[in-house]
């Protein structure tokens, strides 16, 4: 059984990492829940439970420096748990910093790297933590509580000196609240976001004159002639605009909220199990397992699918049976149907698990920018793919921190424009039909329509044209940065274009609303599936493609072009859109006088000529595989119920495509000089991306991809060399702080090998001293950029000219 | 986890040999999954000009590759046989022209100097095969470039 066990030490550790993953999102919900309320014996249990199953599981699969982690933890919170240390903002630091450690030594003990230098460290930092100020009582109450971490970190220096001069106190490591948070139970603040998302959604549409809302231009929502953002109202507490909240609102929360503390502190020991989750399914009615196993469920259902269908055709062809005519034969399709349909939803998962991140984010960037924010969720029963949902929580982080960084005005500006001193910031997920829309919003400051004109218009004239909400949009395009200042955070310009690119690939859109003063809402609607996906299915050059619907805007018939400016136009709803066909941008064919397709990208619109409609199909689509270089213009393939292949296209990459060949840019031809479909030149071209950071690889990855890339990472120098080996890249874009080996001894690395000597590097990396740049160019880097002056434009066009240089 | 079959085959070995126009290739038998008869290919259009288009597998969708223009050789015309070949990246097809065969190899008769193949082997009487390796000819690399 050795050879086929299913559970090998591994796939336990993996699982414990999945399972650990959502304790640890739990955990910092209760924190955080905590923060805001007050001591709760049972949350302080939960909290405790939390970190004691951890340790146990760790334990158990063989990572005992991980164990050792959360065993402190499980200490620092027991102390909580017996009322010996009290619940303030540097024990809630603490709490975190401990939760961090453990997320990061996951994936560390997973891959079985070293990580008990790390692994100490953390727990010696939670073992200080411990010594914290004595639990709020009477006298704790009538001091103000969490003004700052002063109080802990006069408490946990001493005991830091002692144990690990270098390290600094916990307590110390969040930046101080520099005003006094506003109340958190007022309910003052008023709903940014009054209307549910509307999304216009009645279904697919059947008609040959399908259309949907255009992603670059949304239409305005149908019925509801509400404003879509509330004017705030005044604040129902009158203490909360005038002045700053007063302390004792604070002392009588606390003090309300410690009562309890004292009456009814649980045994010790016991608390492990006294308190039941509210509101979650009993573990006996659950069961974890793997992703892929679910996968491989679809999968053989699928099959299963395919094979009732060829059953049913052999039926015909061979007995003369028809098969559609044999209950037994309806039976069997119907229940597969079912089946898949079932099998599709196991691998959904609430929007909202994404939601303990999301508050995280916001908490703790209120409290580096000295904002008090408020988050709220709205939409626990929306549910959706997991692979979907994994591709969300970085946009969705994007737009949460922004929408805290940029949206959300200093507690004096709010004072002054008579809003509650807390700002909000919200997410709300809904299911649409076939999609689930998540809206981001915030009761802040607005985007101010008039900067994005100015800064868009440096670069293009026709932003000064514009209207607000065409100018608005202005916001996605790649370098554009509002920011005066460049935070932290944001404000480099690199931002709502990688979020749109992220949700393009889980074949989303995004669209935003701002009213100046009231607030901004950013709207994510997505596929709930990317397993199956509603396409027009169309015949061109005698082949039947496959387009998804989200982005089919309109279907013309047959209709004359003009010509303008050397590009064939036509008209849709009155506006000039370029018109192509679609087999000479596909290089199947030439042009044809059938119906057009009208298909919008991210940004623009475009036609596509076509032999004939053919009808709307829900495909569902498999990728391509590893072997075939990514094409932009398809998105993947579909197996018909007849054994054929239907080939389902990209929109952003056709038109793309169309859009070069159209504007005399020959380089698409050229390229395939005389090779039947050759790819674009630099479609060729490889990067490899090596940076420890899953984000930035991540931005870099869907930067370059997006713009024809084909692209290999690598999280430190060893694993870049080792990928190098096996395949030479093209170009090696490189960050410099990484573990193992660092940019410079993989340039270092890079240079010493002659057959790698021409392969061009370029650092990238936060650090901009002269020093650093000196030495990133002596140890032999051709291109040397500084993440804070890092655009993506600028960054493309070096990429491209060491490419072309080297070519 | 299957193991990765190896590259190419050597003297002494199973191999499967493929005609390809006027040539014949040796695949290593434990590398080759199935011989499809007529395979049928849709095309892929902007893919690289190797890619002959895909084909349905059982449901999956494999890759059709043209062997000839793989080896930098002529393209082939016709694609009446599709032999699907275990890679590190996922199944893939390669073009025969006519039926291919199984044979035992006996000892190289010398060495290919063609990239991506290894060595040269009589078969019958007067019929030489060149051994692919089909780790080195199947890479994402080499179908993009």
């Amino acid at each position: 059984m050795s050879g086929s066990d299913p559970f090998p030490e591994g796939d336990f550790q993996r699982l414990f990492a999945t399972e650990a993953e959502g304790r640890l999102d739990t955990l910092v919900d209760e924190l955080l829940e905590l923060e805001k309320g007050g001591a709760n014996p049972e949350r302080v249990a939960s909290l405790f439970r939390e970190a004691h199953t951890i340790k146990g599981g760790a334990a158990v699969v063989g990572m005992p420096h991980v164990a050792r982690v959360a065993h402190a933890l499980e200490d620092l919170l027991e102390e909580v748990r017996r009322e010996r240390r009290g619940v303030d903002t540097p024990l809630i630091d603490s709490v975190l910093a401990g939760v961090d450690a453990i997320r990061s030594l996951i994936p560390l003990a997973v891959a079985g790297e070293d990580h008990e230098l790390a692994a100490f460290e953390a727990e010696q930092r939670l073992r200080i933590a411990v010594g914290g100020p004595p639990v709020a009582g009477e006298e704790a109450a009538a001091a103000p509580v969490p003004t700052g971490p002063d109080v802990a970190v006069a408490a946990a220096l001493p005991v830091a000196a002692a144990t690990l001069p270098a390290e600094p106190a916990v307590g110390a490591l969040g930046a101080p609240p520099p005003t006094a948070e506003g109340p958190t139970g007022a309910a003052a603040c008023p709903a940014p976001l009054s209307a549910p998302p509307e999304v216009k959604q009645a279904g697919p549409p059947r008609g040959v004159a399908a259309r949907r809302p255009a992603t670059a231009a949304p239409e305005p929502p149908p019925a509801p002639p509400e404003r879509p953002l509330a004017p705030p109202e005044p604040p129902a507490a009158a203490g909360a605009s005038s002045t700053a909240p007063e302390p004792s609102d604070d002392r009588g929360d606390a003090a309300q909220a410690l009562d309890p503390v004292t009456g009814q502190a649980p045994p010790a020991g016991a608390a492990v199990s006294a308190h039941a989750e509210p509101a979650r399914p009993a573990a006996a009615e659950m069961v974890q397992m793997p992703v892929h196993r679910i996968d491989e469920l679809v999968r053989l259902i699928g099959e299963a699918s395919a094979a009732t269908l060829r059953l049913g055709s052999a039926l015909l062809e061979r007995l003369e049976r028809d098969p559609s005519g044999m209950t037994e034969y309806r039976d069997l399709v119907r229940s597969l149907n079912e089946l898949q349909e079932l099998a599709l939803r196991a691998r959904m998962v609430p929007v909202m698990s994404l939601a303990p991140r999301l508050r995280r984010a916001v908490r703790d960037l209120a409290r580096e920018t000295g904002k008090g924010v408020r988050f709220e969720t709205r939409g626990e029963d929306a549910e959706i793919d997991r692979g979907v949902l994994d591709r969300l929580a970085d946009p969705l982080l994007h737009l949460v921190r922004n929408a805290v960084d940029h949206g959300i005005e200093s507690p004096d500006e709010r004072r002054l424009r008579g809003k509650p001193m807390e700002g909000m910031v919200r997410l709300h997920a809904m299911q649409l039909g076939s999609e689930v829309v998540i809206a981001v919003s915030d009761d802040g400051r607005g985007i101010d329509v008039a900067r994005v004109r100015e800064a868009a218009g440096s670069t293009d004239h026709t932003a000064m044209e514009m209207d607000d909400e065409a100018a608005l949009y202005l916001i996605f395009r790649s370098g554009l940065s509002t920011a005066t200042r460049v935070t932290g955070v944001s404000g480099r310009g690199v931002g709502l274009d990688a979020v749109r690119a992220s949700l393009n690939a889980v074949r989303g859109r995004i669209e935003v609303r701002s009213d100046p003063g009231l607030g901004t809402e950013f709207r994510i609607a997505v596929p709930i599936t990317m397993a199956t996906l509603r396409c027009l299915v169309i015949n061109s050059a005698g082949q039947a493609y496959a387009i998804p619907l989200h982005s089919v805007r309109a279907v013309l018939p047959p209709q004359p072009s003009a010509t303008v400016g050397g590009r064939a136009m036509t008209m849709v709803e009155g506006r000039p859109v370029p018109i192509s066909s679609l087999a000479s941008v596909l290089g199947t064919g030439n042009g044809v006088e059938g119906p057009s397709v009208v298909v919008a990208g991210l940004t623009r619109s475009h036609a596509f000529r076509v032999d004939d409609l053919v009808d709307q199909r829900d495909v569902v689509v498999k990728g391509l595989g590893e072997l075939i270089p990514r094409l932009p213009a398809v998105a993947g393939a579909g197996v018909q119920p007849d054994g054929s292949i239907l080939l389902v296209l990209e929109a952003a990459g056709l038109i793309e495509r169309a859009r070069r060949m159209d504007s005399g840019d020959r380089s698409v031809e050229a390229a395939e000089g005389g090779r039947r479909d050759a790819p674009v030149a630099r479609r060729a071209a490889s990067i490899l991306v090596v940076d420890d950071a899953l984000t930035v690889r991540e931005l870099q990855r869907s930067i370059f991809e997006n713009a024809g890339y084909r692209v290999s990472v690598a999280t430190n120098g060893e694993e870049a060399l080792t990928l190098i080996s096996e395949e030479r890249p093209d170009l090696v874009l490189t960050d410099v702080q990484m573990p193992r080996m660092d940019g410079f001894q993989l340039t270092e690395a890079i240079r010493g090998q002659p057959a790698l000597a021409s392969v061009p590097v370029i650092i990238l990396t936060s650090r901009g001293s002269d020093e650093d740049r000196r030495r990133g160019l002596e140890c032999g880097a051709d291109g040397y950029i500084v993440k804070s002056g890092f655009d993506q434009s600028a960054l493309l066009s070096a990429v491209e000219h060491l490419l072309g240089a080297e070519r | 986890m299957p193991t990765a079959p190896a590259p190419s085959v050597n003297a002494g070995q199973l191999a499967l040999l493929i005609p390809v126009g006027s040539d014949t290739y040796a695949l290593p038998l434990e590398a080759v999954r199935e011989v499809v008869v007529d395979p049928r290919v849709t095309e892929l259009p902007t893919s690289p000009a190797v890619v002959r288009g895909v084909f349905n597998v059982r449901g999956d969708i494999v890759p059709l590759l043209d062997t000839a223009l793989l080896l930098g050789l002529r393209p082939v015309i016709e694609e009446p046989y599709a032999v699907l070949i275990e890679t590190a990246h996922g199944i893939a097809g390669l073009v025969a022209t006519e039926m291919p065969m199984t044979v035992r190899l006996s000892e190289s008769v010398g060495h290919s100097d063609m990239e991506g193949t290894t060595e040269t082997y009589l078969v019958g009487d007067s019929r030489l095969a060149v051994a692919l390796d089909v780790s080195t000819l199947l890479s994402p690399a080499r179908i993009s470039r």
